[in-house]
Order: structure tokens, then C-alpha cells, then sequence
């Protein structure tokens, strides 16, 4: 990390020179596609400097953010809704408006009207209930990969369809169109604006319809539950159903299949505890923690409601402030060694799904396809490597991903 | 042992629940019941994984309470 020479963009007046940094999570090393990359930890890199400093370019957009990199001040940031606004029409800005996405993008006491709505759907106890059809599609497909050979591309044979299969079976969709789906979600979350609109359109049109749908027949799924749903003895406007199907669609998308990637091609490359894991599955829960907190996909952004000094840099109303969850989760200061992954790791209070009311409403969905992924990849596949020849990409951005994995067996 | 809960603190990340569930009770929407816990001599391993799991640090261990 240099000082700022290269950045182009004007920093505002109220932030000093020397608390600007040049990264950024969409340019820095690491962050574009890059062959064998090691995003994680190529970010984790900010522990050297300060702990919060402003990073001139670090939206899709190009503009400048705060970065928190301390998991203790992450904490303060995002546990405090009044000050750090989490309204920012992330997904309606690629239309050109405003609307939030439902219950992301609002703030208390709006967003706990909302939570309090969806949080039944997905809390740990009806995860539970859930459990045998995630396994039973984990079991399918990765039956189908050991009988047709000995090596595959765990994105495109396992990751994806397994994630966005059991998401779009909780909302209650077919998959026929599971790829059709995904490709919206990448031009969403990494194309460039011309396609993030189209995808945008395409997603709010593919809601809209369903809400429609489902108020005409309904049909005891996701969306019905959302249409039919009352809040402070109302119905949900239209806008709010989109604003709640647009953002279980597109969360859904592909954040699981991201880390079930980072996740194997771990073990592909550390043999070693991929022997250990595999004779000890009652050991992947707690492991499943472990890689949550080292290869996280996902940052939260916020918005300063007023002007604020936190630790020393002058936070003015309107500004930006980006808390990156592989950033905290590799804070020396909370985790021992904490660019070693250890799969026996105790006590791991990693902010994977990060902190504060907006805690990933998914989390508990999440974190069981992940241990049913590894549970029945590890029973079912012997010691497998990265294929000789073959390179995963892998990429920064507003949500970390792997594009390839591709892995082979004897 | 006693588990001071700061229940506004509390979002449901259920790790808690994850370690020791039947020393921590979760309400439908998955986030812990109010009130201090007291933890039986037997559970108190558990129960102090659970505590040091939570995200937002909204259990502390008291571990000058007798069970």
C-alpha cells in the first residue's frame, strides 16, 4: 500500500493527506481477476498501516470510501445505525433510482419491522427443517461428478448449481432457469454499467411478475408469504415486495457458491488438512467456521448521517464508510495468526455475516449448505488437488469470488 | 458460572446456540431470550465457547457466580 500518487479522483477537503491510501477492493493487486490470486489475503495487508484511512477509489463506481480496518471498530460502525446509514439504493442506483432493497437498505426502525417479518423464515431452528433436501441435492450432484470421472470444475459442476438450487427452492422457483439466473447475478455484481443495468431490469421485471403471480394464485412459497404479509396491520406495497424479492434474489445468488469455492480449493491445496477434515467430519462445523472467517465474500458498506470523528479521521455527513469483512477478519488484534488458517480454531467470533441489525438474514441458510457441501464432497470424492494446468481465478469487488476451480482425483 | 446477556446487543447470529444449545435459548426469529443465564458446573465449557463466539460480544462471562 503506497501513498496516495496515483489517484485521480478528487479527495475531499476534510480528509488529510496523509490518511489517504491508495486501495481499493475493485483495483488493487489481487482485486482484478488474477490467476492462483489470493484475494484474502492480499487485502489483509491493511493491518501494516492505520487503522481507518480513506481510499480514494473504492466503490464499482469509483468513489472514495473510509476504510475501517479494525474488527473492533467495524463493530462500532456497524452497530450503530444512527450514525452510519445503510440506505444507499446500492441495487437501485444501477436504474437510476432509489428505492431500497428490503430489509438491507433500511435503517431502525424501519428495517426491524421488516426483519422481524423474515426473521421466522430463516432462523436457525427452520434451517434445520431444511436440511434433508440440501442434502439430498449435495448427495445428487456430487454423485453424478464421481460417476462421469475423476476430475471436474467445482463451480460450474457443484458450487453453483448446488447454492442456487436450494435458494431458489426456498423461494419456491424451479431451477430450469438456474443459469439464466447466475448470469444475471454476474453482470449485476461485476459488469460493467451498461449490463449491470440491463441485469438490474431484468431482475425487477422477473420479481415483479412473480409478485403479480403470486397474488393471483398463491401458492404457500416465498413470494406468496411476501405478498400476503402484513406489517403494522397493512399490506406490503408493491415497492416494498420488490424491494424484499429483489434482495433475497440477488443475495442468494451466488455469495454460497463463492465460499464453497474458496473453501475446496483451500483443502485442494493444503492436503493436509483435507486428510485431517476428511477423517474427522464431526470436526467440519467448527472448521466451517474457520474458512467463513478466512475467505469471507463480502463488504458492507455505510453512509455517515452526520459529521462524526472516529479514531482520529474527520467523517463528514455524506461520506461513505466501507467495513470489509475479510479485512476484520484478519485482525491481528482478535485472531491469533490470523492469516493461518486453522481448522480447529475455538472461540471464532468472525463477522463473515458481518455485524450489528443487518447480521446476513441468510446467515443460518448459509452456513448449513456450506457444512452439508464440505460433509458430503469429503465422504464422497478421495484426495483431490487443483488439476495440473489449470489455474482458479480468483477477484476482489463488492462480493469476492473464485471463477473456476478445476479439480481432479485418482 | 453466569452468562451476562446484553440482549439489545443480541442479532441472532445464534453461535451461542451452536455450541451449547441447551444453555442457550433462542426465540422464533432466532435471537436469545432475555436474562442472565446461570450454567450448571457440567456445561460450563461449552457455555464459555458460545459467549467468546458471539459476533458482537453481547455475552459476557461472570465467572465469580457459584452454580
Amino acid at each position: 500500500m503506497k501513498k496516495n500518487e496515483v489517484a485521480s479522483s478528487p479527495v475531499p477537503d476534510h480528509v488529510p493527506p496523509e490518511l489517504v491510501r491508495d486501495f481499493s477492493l475493485f483495483t488493487s493487486p489481487g482485486m482484478p481477476p488474477t490467476v492462483n490470486g489470493d484475494p484474502h489475503a492480499a487485502v489483509a495487508c491493511v493491518h501494516a498501516g492505520p487503522p481507518i484511512f480513506y481510499a480514494p477509489h473504492n466503490t464499482r463506481d469509483g468513489r472514495g470510501t473510509w476504510v475501517i480496518t479494525r474488527a473492533r471498530d467495524q463493530r462500532r460502525v456497524l452497530q450503530d445505525t444512527e450514525t452510519f446509514s445503510s440506505h444507499r439504493s446500492i441495487f437501485a442506483s444501477a436504474l437510476g433510482e432509489t428505492w431500497p432493497m428490503i430489509s438491507l437498505e433500511l435503517d431502525p426502525p424501519a428495517h426491524c419491522v421488516f426483519r422481524s417479518l423474515l426473521n421466522p423464515l430463516f432462523s436457525p431452528q427452520r434451517v434445520t427443517a431444511l436440511e434433508p433436501a440440501v442434502r439430498e441435492r449435495a448427495i445428487a450432484l456430487i454423485d453424478r461428478i464421481a460417476a462421469s470421472g475423476t476430475s471436474c470444475d467445482v463451480m460450474k459442476d457443484f458450487a453453483f448449481p448446488f447454492a442456487v438450487n436450494i435458494f431458489l427452492r426456498f423461494l419456491g422457483l424451479s431451477d430450469h432457469r438456474l443459469d439464466i439466473f447466475v448470469g444475471w447475478g454476474k453482470d449485476l455484481l461485476h459488469g460493467e454499467p451498461v449490463k449491470r443495468s440491463a441485469a438490474a431490469q431484468k431482475i425487477v421485471s422477473f420479481i415483479d411478475d412473480l409478485a403479480a403471480l403470486r397474488r393471483k394464485v398463491p401458492v404457500g412459497d416465498f413470494m406468496t408469504f411476501v405478498v400476503q404479509a402484513k406489517v403494522e396491520g397493512r399490506p406490503l406495497t408493491d415497492k416494498e415486495v420488490r424491494g424484499i424479492g429483489v434482495l433475497v434474489f440477488v443475495a442468494g445468488l451466488d455469495t454460497v457458491a463463492a465460499a464453497i469455492g474458496f473453501d475446496l480449493s483451500y483443502l485442494a491445496r493444503n492436503p493436509k488438512d483435507q486428510e485431517w477434515l476428511r477423517s474427522k467430519p464431526e470436526r467440519i462445523v467448527l472448521a466451517a467456521e474457520e474458512l467463513l472467517r478466512a475467505f469471507p465474500t463480502v463488504q458492507m458498506l455505510r453512509v455517515a448521517t452526520k459529521d462524526i470523528d472516529f479514531e482520529g479521521a474527520p467523517i463528514r455527513k455524506g461520506d461513505y464508510i466501507s467495513c470489509a469483512t475479510m479485512i476484520a477478519n484478519r485482525d491481528p488484534a482478535e485472531f491469533a495468526c490470523p492469516d493461518t488458517v486453522d481448522l480447529a480454531r475455538e472461540e471464532n467470533s468472525h463477522s463473515a455475516f458481518a455485524n450489528g441489525p443487518h447480521r446476513c438474514l441468510g446467515s443460518h441458510l448459509a452456513r448449513r449448505e456450506i457444512v452439508i457441501g464440505l460433509e458430503e464432497w469429503l465422504a464422497r470424492i478421495p484426495a483431490f488437488r487443483i488439476k495440473e494446468g489449470t489455474a482458479p481465478i480468483t477477484h476482489g469487488g463488492h462480493v469476492f469470488g473464485i471463477e473456476n476451480l478445476i479439480l481432479d482425483w485418482c | 458460572m453466569r452468562i451476562i446477556v446484553d440482549k439489545a446487543k443480541c442479532q441472532g447470529h445464534a453461535r451461542c446456540w451452536a455450541h451449547a444449545p441447551d444453555v442457550f435459548t433462542l426465540d422464533d426469529e432466532g435471537y436469545i431470550l432475555p436474562g442472565d443465564i446461570k450454567v450448571a458446573m457440567g456445561d460450563e465449557l461449552l457455555a464459555a465457547r458460545g459467549a467468546r463466539s458471539c459476533p458482537e460480544r453481547a455475552l459476557e462471562i461472570d465467572g465469580t457466580a457459584g452454580p
